[in-house]
C-alpha cells in the first residue's frame, strides 16, 4: 500500500509539474523515489511510471479534446519521420518514462554509495 | 524514512552480521569503500542521466531541446490547441496594450479574416495581433533573411545568405525609411500599432504556451516586433522581384561568345513581336541615347564571373530569377455586365504557409479587401468600395554594377568624380547557432554596397536601396475612389517596380508601371560600369512619361511582365535579356481579350488558367511543314500525327503538348548548344533560356537561314534541317524515357508542381502532383517540378458586384490547421471564391464563422 501511495503521489506531482510547464519534474520525483523507496528493482520501475503516466495523461487529455491525428503526422513530417506519426507519441512518452526512470536509478545508485545518515 | 522495511531490515542486519562500524563511530577508523559495482552503477546512472537530461534539456545533433519541445503540455504538442479557432473575447491590456477600442474580428470558415475597428490604430493593430496569430513563424524567418540573422537560427548553413543580406543593405534601408517617417505620419503610427498588435500576440502566445511549434523545435523564441521589421519584409519582397544579376551575365557572355553576337542574340529590345499595352506616342527623351555594344575585358569578365557564381550559390529567391504575372482590365463597353472588370494573379514561388493573407480592414479611414503579406500592415491586391487594383513585375533594370577604380597608393579610397573618396563602413555581428559570431564590415560607396572584392572591387546601384515610402502609397491607394487618386498614389513608389492595372466601378480601366525607372549619364547599363562618377544614375523617368493607359480604345489593358512600350520608347528600361518576359503570355491574353464580343467574370477566370501555349502556337505548323516528305518511323509518324491534331493547350493528359515541349527543348539546344561548347560559353544556357528561345522564334519563322544554324563543328545548315534533328533526337529520347507509345507520353507524367513548405520540410509540402501548363502559358508552370505559379488569383467584375479570388494553402501555418492547405483544391481546378464582407460572411454561413473580440 505503502509502494502504491508513493507512486501515486509521484505520479500526481509530476504531473502538476507537467500540466506548468515544468517537463523535468517527473526527474525530480523519480529522484524523490529513488530515495524513499530502497530497493532499486522497485524504485526505478516506479520512477519510470511515474514519469510516464506524468507525460502520458495530459497528452491523453489532448486527444480526446482535439484530436492529436494531423498533429502527430505533422511533427513526424517535420522531425524527418515521414508518415509516421506514431513515432512522435512514442518518443515523447519515452521521454517522460526516461526522466522518471532516470532520477529514480540515480538516487538508488547514490543511497547504495553513500550510506543514509543515522 | 523508508517504505520499504522489507530491504531495510536485512540490510541492517546484514551489517550487524559483518560487525561493520556504523557511520561515524570509531573515530580513526579506516572508512570501507563501498563495492565496486555500487560505484560502477553510480557512475552508469550519473552518466545516463546526464545523457538523458543532456538531450532533454539542449538537445543533440537534429534533435531539438526533446523536454521543451515535447512536453505534452507547453511544447509542439499544443499545435493540435492551437488549431482550433473559437470564439473568443481576448483582453490585449495584460500582453502589452495599444488598443484604443474594441475590435471584431470574423473569421469565415475558411479563416478569411474581417477586422472591423473604430480608429485606423486599431485597424492596423488588430491586422498585426492576427497576422501574428496565424503566420508568426513565417514572418520571423521573412525578418531575419532581410536582417542577415538567419544563422542565429539555422546555423553555419545561413552565413552566406546572412553575409550578402547585410552586404545589400535591406536593414540599412529599412531604417532610413522608418527614420525619415515623419512622427505624425499615418505610416508611422500604422507600423506603430501593427508592431503592438503583433507584440500582444507573442506574449499572449508566451504566457499561454501557443507558440508556434517551430519555435519550439528550434529551440528559440521571436523577439518583440518592431516597426522596421515590417520595412524589411517589404524589402525581401523587393528583392525577390528586382534584385537581379543579369549585366554580370551579359559580361561573361560578352567575352566569351563575343560582342557582336552578344548584341545580336542578347538585344536591348526585343526581336520578336510582343503585346506592349502602352503603344505611344511617346514624348523626345531628355537622355543619353542607347549605346551599342562593347568589348569586355578579361579583367571584367573575370570579375564578373567570381560575383556571378557568388550570387548563384545563394539560396533560391534572394536573386531574381525571372517574373510571371498577369493582370488585364476589360472597360464596361466590352463587359457583359456593363461595369469594368479586372483580373489579376501574380506568380511568385508557391510555399505552403503561401505568402498571402486574405482579409478586409474596416476603419474609419479603410475599407478594402484582397491579400496582405503577413509582417505587413496593408493590403497589397484587393479593392476598397470603389476601385479594385492588382499588379505584375514590370521587370525593368532596377540593378547596375559599378567597377570602383582603385589604387594601391590610396587604400580604402575609389576614385569619383576626379577625386579619390574614402569608403565609408559598417560593421555588422552574425550570431551562429552552435557556432562563433562572425564579424562583418561592408564598405559603401556613392554608388551603394561593396558586394565584391574579387578582382575588381564592385558596387552595386539597385533601386530597392532607396528609401522610400511604399506602405503609405498602399494606404494611398486603399483609399483611392478614381483613377486620379490611384495614379497620384502611385507616383511615389519605387521599387519593386509593378505594372499596376486598375477598374473601378464608374467603368475606367487603367494601366502604370508605376516605380523607380533608372536613368545612367551614358555608358552600357546591361555590363558592369565604370564607377568614377561618368556613368552614374541620375534619376529617374518623368513620372508622367513611364509607360502607363488609361481607359484606351480597345477597352482592354493587359500585363504579363513583357516590356510595356514599343520600340519607339525613347528611353533605355532594361535589355530584353534583363528580365523582360518572352512576351506569350502577355500575346495569348492579347488575344483572347481582343476577340470580338463581350466578355464575363467566367472568362476572365477561364483566361488565368487558360493553357495555350502561343509559342506552340507559332513554331508547332512550321516543324509539320519540315517534316513534310520526311522518312519517319513509326513512332515519330505517330507523334508528328499528335501534333497535327493538338490545339496547343498543355494539359496534363496531352502527349502532344509533352512533344512540343520536348522538341522546343531539343531544338534550342541543337541550335545553341554547338556555340556554347565551340566558345566555352561559362553561362548556363538555362539562366538565359528565354532570351534565346526569343531569337530561335524569330529566326525560325522569319530568318530559317540565320548564321546561327551552321553553328562550329555542325556545317552548314538551316533552321529546317536543326528541326528535323531535333525531332528525331526528341522521339528517341522520349521512348527511352516514357515507353513506346506515343500516345502514353502525356504532359501530366513529365510535368508536376509542387507547394514547398516554407521550412523546406518536404512531407509539409503538397505535391508534385501532375499539372498543366508550362512557362509560356497564361496559367504559369514553368520548371520541372514547377514550384512557381498564380499565388493568388482575383477577378472583379463591377458591374455585376462579383468579387472573387483564391490562393494556394491557407491562413494558418499550423500544419495541424483545417486551414493550413483547404483552399489547394479550388484553386488547382481553376475556381474562385467569392470575397465576402464580414456581414455576407456571417449571414450566408453564421454557424462556421468565429468571432473574436479584441478588448484593450
Amino acid at each position: 500500500m505503502r509502494i502504491a501511495a508513493a507512486l501515486l503521489t509521484g505520479i500526481i506531482i509530476a504531473l502538476m509539474g507537467v500540466l506548468l510547464g515544468a517537463w523535468w519534474t517527473p526527474f525530480v520525483v523519480g529522484v524523490a523515489l529513488g530515495l524513499v523507496v530502497r530497493r532499486p528493482i522497485v524504485a526505478i520501475p516506479l520512477g519510470a511510471i511515474s514519469g510516464f503516466f506524468s507525460w502520458m495523461l495530459p497528452l491523453a487529455g489532448q486527444e480526446v479534446r482535439y484530436d492529436l491525428g494531423p498533429t502527430t503526422l505533422s511533427l513526424a513530417e517535420i522531425m524527418g519521420f515521414g508518415h509516421a506519426g506514431s513515432l512522435p507519441v512514442i518518443l515523447t512518452l519515452a521521454v517522460g518514462t526516461l526522466l522518471g526512470l532516470t532520477g529514480a536509478w540515480l538516487a538508488c545508485a547514490a543511497r547504495l554509495v553513500v550510506p543514509a545518515p543515522r | 524514512m523508508t517504505l520499504d522495511p522489507a530491504v531495510e531490515a536485512p540490510a541492517r542486519a546484514a551489517k550487524a552480521r559483518a560487525g561493520e562500524p556504523r557511520s561515524g563511530q570509531a573515530t580513526g577508523a579506516r572508512r570501507r569503500l563501498p563495492p565496486r559495482h555500487h560505484l560502477a552503477n553510480l557512475a552508469a546512472a550519473i552518466v545516463v542521466s546526464a545523457l538523458v537530461l543532456y538531450v532533454a534539456f539542449f538537445g543533440a545533433g537534429p534533435l531539438p531541446a526533446l523536454g521543451p519541445a515535447f512536453n505534452p503540455t507547453t511544447g509542439a504538442w499544443t499545435m493540435a490547441a492551437d488549431a482550433q479557432v473559437t470564439d473568443r473575447t481576448i483582453s490585449v491590456g495584460p500582453f502589452g496594450g495599444g488598443l484604443q477600442q474594441p475590435v471584431k474580428v470574423v473569421l469565415e470558415k475558411d479563416g478569411t479574416a474581417h477586422i472591423a475597428a473604430g480608429t485606423d490604430h486599431d485597424l492596423f493593430f488588430a491586422t498585426g495581433y492576427v497576422h501574428a496569430k496565424f503566420r508568426l513563424f513565417q514572418m520571423d524567418l521573412m525578418r531575419r533573411q532581410g536582417a542577415g540573422r538567419l544563422s542565429e537560427i539555422v546555423g553555419s548553413a545561413a552565413l552566406d545568405s546572412d553575409r550578402f543580406e547585410l552586404q545589400l543593405g535591406l536593414l540599412r534601408t529599412a531604417w532610413a525609411e522608418w527614420n525619415a517617417l515623419a512622427q505624425d505620419d499615418p505610416v508611422k503610427d500604422a507600423l506603430t500599432a501593427y508592431s503592438e498588435g503583433v507584440n500582444a500576440r507573442i506574449s499572449e502566445a508566451e504566457v499561454h504556451s501557443q507558440l508556434d511549434p517551430m519555435f519550439t523545435l528550434l529551440g528559440y523564441k521571436p523577439a518583440a516586433w518592431r516597426p522596421v521589421d515590417s520595412l524589411l519584409i517589404k524589402g525581401d519582397m523587393t528583392q525577390t522581384l528586382n534584385f537581379t544579376d543579369t549585366p554580370l551575365l551579359m559580361a561573361q557572355l560578352n567575352k566569351s561568345l563575343g560582342a557582336d553576337l552578344t548584341s545580336e542574340w542578347f538585344p536591348i529590345l526585343p526581336p520578336n513581336q510582343q503585346s506592349p499595352y502602352d503603344p505611344g506616342p511617346y514624348p523626345p527623351a531628355k537622355t543619353a541615347p542607347i549605346e551599342s555594344m562593347r568589348a569586355v575585358t578579361d579583367a571584367e569578365a573575370q570579375s564578373a564571373s567570381a560575383l556571378y557564381e557568388k550570387l548563384a550559390s545563394l539560396p533560391s529567391g534572394l536573386i531574381a530569377t525571372g517574373g510571371a504575372s498577369n493582370n488585364w482590365a476589360v472597360a464596361g463597353a466590352k463587359s457583359m455586365s456593363g461595369g469594368a472588370m479586372m483580373a489579376g494573379d501574380p506568380h511568385l514561388h508557391l510555399t505552403l504557409p503561401a505568402i498571402w493573407f486574405q482579409m478586409t480592414q474596416d476603419s474609419p479611414g479603410f475599407h478594402v479587401s484582397g491579400v496582405s503579406i503577413p509582417g505587413t500592415p496593408g493590403v497589397l491586391i484587393g479593392h476598397n468600395q470603389h476601385i479594385a487594383w492588382s499588379l505584375t513585375d514590370a521587370q525593368n533594370q532596377q540593378t547596375f554594377f559599378y567597377e570602383e577604380k582603385q589604387d594601391a597608393a590610396h587604400p580604402n579610397q575609389y576614385m569619383w568624380n576626379g577625386a579619390w573618396q574614402t569608403f565609408k563602413t559598417v560593421a555588422y555581428d552574425i550570431p551562429v547557432l552552435h557556432g562563433q559570431t562572425q564579424h562583418l564590415t561592408v564598405k559603401l560607396t556613392v554608388h551603394g554596397p561593396v558586394i565584391s572584392d574579387r578582382g575588381i572591387t564592385t558596387s552595386v546601384w539597385w533601386a530597392g536601396n532607396l528609401p522610400s515610402q511604399d506602405l503609405g502609397v498602399l494606404f494611398h491607394i486603399g483609399q483611392a475612389s478614381n483613377f486620379k487618386e490611384f495614379r497620384d498614389a502611385l507616383r511615389d513608389w519605387y521599387s519593386p517596380t509593378h505594372n499596376f492595372v486598375y477598374a473601378d466601378d464608374q467603368g475606367n480601366i487603367g494601366l502604370i508601371s508605376a516605380g523607380y525607372f533608372p536613368l545612367v549619364a551614358k555608358g552600357q547599363p546591361w555590363l558592369p560600369m565604370p564607377g568614377t562618377g561618368e556613368y552614374d544614375v541620375t534619376g529617374t523617368i518623368p513620372y508622367d512619361q513611364i509607360p502607363q493607359a488609361y481607359d484606351p480604345p480597345s477597352n482592354i489593358l493587359w500585363s504579363a511582365n513583357q516590356r510595356q512600350v514599343t520600340n519607339d520608347y525613347p528611353y533605355y528600361i532594361g535589355t530584353a535579356a534583363n528580365f523582360f518576359d518572352n512576351g506569350y503570355r502577355a500575346n495569348e491574353i492579347h488575344r483572347v481579350l481582343s476577340q470580338p464580343g463581350k466578355l464575363s467574370p467566367d472568362d476572365m477566370m477561364a483566361l488565368q488558367t487558360d493553357t495555350r501555349d502561343f509559342l506552340a502556337s507559332e513554331i508547332v505548323p512550321v516543324l509539320l511543314q519540315s517534316l513534310d516528305g520526311q522518312q519517319l518511323d513509326a513512332k515519330e509518324s505517330a507523334a508528328r500525327d499528335l501534333l497535327k491534331s493538338w490545339d496547343y493547350r498543355m494539359e496534363a493528359g496531352s502527349p502532344a503538348a509533352a512533344i512540343w515541349d520536348y522538341f522546343w527543348g531539343w531544338y534550342m539546344d541543337e541550335t545553341f548548344h554547338p556555340w556554347w561548347k565551340s566558345r566555352a560559353v561559362p553561362v548556363d544556357m538555362q539562366e538565359v533560356i528565354d532570351m534565346l528561345g526569343q531569337d530561335l522564334e524569330i529566326w525560325t519563322l522569319s530568318d530559317p537561314a540565320n548564321r546561327v544554324f551552321t553553328a562550329p563543328g555542325v556545317g552548314a545548315r538551316t533552321a529546317v534541317d536543326a528541326q528535323r534533328t531535333a525531332f528525331h533526337r526528341v522521339i528517341k529520347d522520349m521512348a527511352h524515357l516514357l515507353g513506346g507509345d506515343p500516345k502514353s507520353w502525356t504532359w501530366g507524367r513529365v510535368h508536376t508542381r509542387v507547394l514547398e513548405n516554407l521550412a523546406q520540410i518536404s512531407g509539409l509540402s503538397y505535391g508534385p502532383r501532375a499539372d498543366r501548363g508550362d512557362a509560356n502559358t497564361p496559367l504559369a508552370a514553368g520548371g520541372f517540378p514547377s514550384t512557381h505559379g498564380p499565388s493568388w488569383r482575383m477577378v472583379v467584375d463591377w458591374g455585376a458586384h462579383i468579387f472573387e479570388g483564391v490562393y494556394p494553402g491557407g491562413q494558418s501555418e499550423n500544419p495541424a490547421s483545417s486551414w493550413y492547405a483547404d483552399r489547394i483544391d479550388t484553386w488547382w481546378q481553376g475556381r474562385l471564391k467569392p470575397m465576402l464582407t464580414a456581414d455576407e460572411a456571417t449571414s450566408s454561413d453564421g454557424a462556421s464563422t468565429r468571432t473574436w473580440t479584441l478588448q484593450p
